[in-house]
């Protein structure tokens, strides 16, 4: 898989405000864009690759409205939130709508560091988790569907006992088609099967 | 006035008349014939009495005719004959008289003489002649009678005696002529009568000049009665009256005579027949004859009744008194009192003085009055100082002139109960912040004749006082100034207190208002000092690498320092908004107060999605106003208007505001373009506590329309005709101000 270079989307409307925010995290390593407005961000990049620190009080298009412009757009660019000013009501919506971080000005290098390597990172797991899903939605296809059958049972969190009662078929045939599964999934232990159908489910 | 009048003599003339007394019953009528002409006074006072009496003893209608002989002048035989056709003439037939009435003798003897030819046997009766007359007549038909007059002698006498009481001694005078010689008969025996009472002197045919000498001679305690006489001891002839004026002129004796002819001779008087008395007896014994009594059966008094006449003027020398007089006395030639010769002129002066003596009364009331009003007066004024003193009122009078004009007069002169003051003197006790303020006032009120209305301060000892003068130019003296000023500290001291509570509201508005700016004060604060930080962190990071860029530290420092100012410029910002100041009244320029408040408003309108459109008048005057309270309502107005626009689509919040200069105020007017205001909250959106916002206090317009009536100004709401609202804040210019 080629993934693009992590970027730094820095969206402010005030100018030396987003230059010294760009400063600051060109000095840690990273590479910076800057935009002045949310319009402008939304035109201007094409990377969909980084992490998005964007302002909220904005003329035009505001930070919230553009995090969710995004999100209709199925743009999964973390987004780390700095505001001038900050209530509970507007960090609550922020953070709903799957912000990594929603932090107020002035904001020291460290903890914006922290919040854009944790929104990289978090980037790179969700990357990470839609791919294994992806494998384990493929792998789930391929099961029969007797076996699929038995795994949602699982998942329900069902006894073999009970699914053999429901299904009408003996606990040992039960037993069987479960160990395939696991095998065929690739799944070594019960948790380890949860956490792929979890995997799966989470589209 | 019987001054001058001769012995009377009347005639009557009978006429002989064949209709008689039954004829007369019918239709009667007298004639009255007098001797003389009829405007001597002694006939007109004969005739007047005459026809009173007759008239008031006949009730019935009697006719009467009245003749004048005028002997004096015509007698003669052919005037007689002329008469005697003429009367034939006249009263013949229905007009023959009932009566004739003769008056003195010449009309008696035409009348005797002619009667039968005129008028048959008409009864005649005789008036005015004297017994010596009758007799002389005898014997006179029957039917011809009439009353004599008498010249009472022993009367005269008799009523002089009275008179003059103190008399020792009586002289009577007898002259030499035979005439003269038969009245010695009739006095002697009145000089027996009186011999035992008083002594009686005959003073028989003296000459004219022995008289004299001997009337000069009498005192006071004699007494001379005369009947006059035709000649004297020396044969001198004159007739009675030339001889008892002869005698009056001598004597230093009251003289007094029987004929009425001697009065104005200087005769005190006498008792004599009235001419009244002689027309009254003629009418009694008409009526008679008129009432059918034969006139032999009529009965006649002896003589005419005679009365006291006297000579006032001579009563008066010899000390007369009018009670003396006997209550019939006539009394002649007494000069009219002051009353009866000034009456009207007595009446007219009286009158004035009368009015006079009310106009005095008047004026003396009035003085009264005016002394009452002048104790009212000063009552009034003791009042009027004790309630000044109450209100702590004092008058004063300022001199405004320059003080080096005048430079020898004391500061304080004396006008009356107020001194007059040295403007000067008086400003030097003024508290010195008020001084330039109070002279101005001053100086304009004199200078433009106005009144002058101003409140100030007076520093005596430490202690303020506050004082409120009210004043106008001396009319008289064009530099001073008259007034009074009044004590107003108690009231200052709570104006200032409603102030302070009312710069406790603003506050307070002002501290609602900072809560709503908070995340927009948080924001613009926040903004500089995140890009601060920022470049610092940079710098730092930048600073700990071998190689050190320069330039981008250089730009770093400069984006620091700029940020820097922004930030202390919005803390500047937000200090004036929490300044707590005096009011102020300086000049402002009211768009660049406008573009600030957006400024200081300009995350918070972001936030709220609100478009700002400015249409500032370029050419706006100044106004005089306090920077924070007038930014305090510009904005109260626009946080209002985004207020209002919440409820619409963000793309349609637009906020308007607009400035114009309007005559001699500017208005700003900010307009929203939200819901707009019910029409019955137009004017309650301006109360206190009145507040359609959940959560608001309400206090926000009502504090702004009390800024804007501090300045002078206003703030009205008004729906707009496209939507929404618009508010209207009007301030009067600076030079309006």
């Amino acid at each position: 898989v080629n993934e693009p270079v992590p970027t730094v989307f820095v969206v402010d409307d005030e100018p030396g405000v987003a230059r010294a925010i760009a400063r600051m995290l060109r000095t840690a390593g990273w590479r910076v864009e800057t935009f002045d407005s949310a319009e402008a961000f939304l035109d201007g990049h094409d990377s969909r690759d980084g992490c998005l620190v964007l302002d909220v009080n904005m003329p035009g298009l505001d930070g919230l409205q553009l995090q969710q412009r995004l999100h209709d757009i199925g743009d999964g660019l973390p987004i780390v939130f700095l505001t001038g000013h900050g209530d509970i009501p507007m960090s609550v919506k922020a953070m709903k709508a799957g912000a990594v971080d929603f932090l107020t000005k002035p904001i020291g290098a460290d903890a914006l560091i922290a919040a854009i390597k944790a929104a990289l990172g978090e980037h790179a797991a969700a990357a990470q988790r839609k791919r294994d899903g992806a494998l384990v939605r493929q792998r789930i296809t391929q099961l029969s569907e007797r076996e699929r059958q038995i795994l949602d049972a699982i998942a329900a969190g069902k006894l073999n006992k009970q699914i053999a009662y429901e299904l009408g078929v003996v606990e040992q045939t039960v037993k069987y088609h479960r160990a395939r599964l696991m095998r065929r999934l690739d799944a070594k232990s019960l948790a380890e099967l949860m956490h792929l159908v979890a995997l799966a489910r989470n589209v | 006035m019987l001054r001058g009048i001769v012995r009377l003599s009347v005639f009557v003339v009978a006429m002989g008349v064949a209709a008689s007394i039954a004829h007369a019953a019918e239709s009667r009528s007298v004639l009255f014939v007098f001797s003389d002409n009829r405007l001597l006074p002694t006939n007109i006072e004969i005739d007047n009495a005459f026809r009173e009496a007759l008239l008031a003893e006949r009730h019935e209608a009697v006719e009467i005719y009245t003749e004048f002989l005028d002997r004096a002048r015509y007698g003669s035989a052919a005037y007689d004959d002329a008469l005697l056709n003429l009367f034939r003439q006249k009263y013949s037939g229905d007009r023959t008289p009932t009566a004739i009435v003769a008056g003195g003798m010449y009309a008696v003897r035409f009348l005797l003489a002619n009667r039968p030819a005129m008028f048959g046997d008409v009864p005649i009766v005789f008036a005015g002649m004297s017994v010596e007359e009758v007799r002389t007549l005898q014997p006179l038909p029957r039917n011809v009678i009439g009353v004599p007059v008498a010249f009472d002698y022993r009367g005269t006498i008799i009523d002089a005696l009275r008179l003059h009481p103190q008399t020792r001694h009586l002289v009577l005078i007898v002259g030499a002529n035979p005439v003269d010689r038969s009245e010695l008969e009739r006095l002697k025996p009145i000089a027996d009568e009186l011999s035992d009472r008083i002594s009686v002197e005959i003073l028989d045919s003296l000459s004219i000049g022995a008289l004299q000498t001997r009337l000069r001679a009498l005192g006071p305690q004699d007494l001379v009665f005369t009947q006059g006489f035709f000649s004297d001891g020396e044969g001198r002839q004159m007739i009675p009256r030339e001889a008892a004026q002869v005698i009056a002129q001598a004597s230093r004796a009251p003289v007094y005579g029987p004929f009425t002819t001697f009065l104005g001779t200087g005769i005190v008087g006498g008792r004599m027949p009235s001419w009244r008395t002689v027309g009254v007896d003629a009418a009694h014994l008409v009526s008679q004859i008129f009432d059918g009594v034969a006139p032999t059966a009529i009965e006649v008094p002896k003589t005419t009744a005679s009365t006291l006449q006297i000579d006032w003027r001579e009563a008066r020398r010899f000390g007369i008194t009018e009670e003396q007089l006997p209550p019939d006395a006539t009394v002649l030639f007494k000069e009219p009192t002051f009353w009866e010769a000034y009456g009207r002129i007595a009446i007219i002066v009286v009158v004035v003085m009368l009015l006079q003596a009310m106009l005095i009364a008047r004026l003396l009331h009035e003085r009264r009055l005016q002394r009452q009003t002048a104790a009212a007066l000063e009552e009034s004024r003791q009042n009027l100082t004790l309630a000044a003193q109450t209100a702590r009122l004092t008058t004063w009078i300022w001199e405004t002139r320059l003080s080096g004009r005048d430079s020898g007069e004391s500061s304080a002169r004396a006008n009356g109960d107020v001194a007059v003051t040295d403007f000067d003197a008086v400003i030097q006790t003024v508290h010195p912040a008020d001084r330039e303020m109070l002279a101005r006032a001053v100086h304009q009120a004199v200078a433009l004749a106005r009144e002058l209305d101003v409140e100030y301060r007076v520093v005596k000892d430490g202690a303020v006082t506050w004082l409120a003068a009210r004043g106008r130019a001396d009319e008289g003296e064009p530099t001073r100034l008259r007034g009074v000023a009044l004590d107003i500290t108690g009231r200052k001291s709570a104006e200032l207190e409603v102030e302070q509570g009312r710069d406790a509201l603003l506050r307070m508005a002002r501290a609602s208002l900072l809560g709503q700016l908070s995340a927009s004060i948080a924001h613009q604060l926040n903004q500089p000092l995140a890009a601060i930080l920022g470049n610092a962190e940079a710098a730092r990071t930048i600073l700990s690498r071998d190689n050190l860029d320069a330039d981008e530290l250089r730009e770093i420092c400069e984006d620091i320092i700029s940020e820097d100012h922004r930030a202390s410029a919005v803390i500047r910002r937000l200090g004036a908004l929490f300044k707590r100041t005096d009011r102020l009244a300086v000049p402002l320029e009211m768009n660049e107060l406008i573009v600030e408040t957006l400024d200081l408003l300009r995350s918070d309108l972001m936030t709220r999605h609100v478009t700002i459109t400015k249409a500032l008048s370029p050419e706006l005057p100044l106004v005089l106003g306090d920077r924070v309270q007038l930014q305090q309502v510009m904005m109260n107005l626009v946080m209002n208007a985004c207020d209002a626009m919440s409820v619409v689509p963000a793309g349609e919040r637009t906020l308007r505001i607009r400035t114009d200069a309007v005559e001699r105020e500017i208005r700003v007017s900010v307009s929203d373009r939200g819901p707009g205001i019910a029409a019955e909250n137009l004017e309650r959106i301006f109360d206190p506590f009145w507040s359609t916002k959940p959560g608001g206090m309400g206090i926000g317009l009502a504090v702004c329309r009390s800024i804007a009536a501090a300045h002078g100004g206003s703030l009205t709401a008004l729906n707009n005709e496209a939507g929404g609202a618009t508010f209207r804040l009007a301030l009067p210019t600076e030079r309006a101000a």
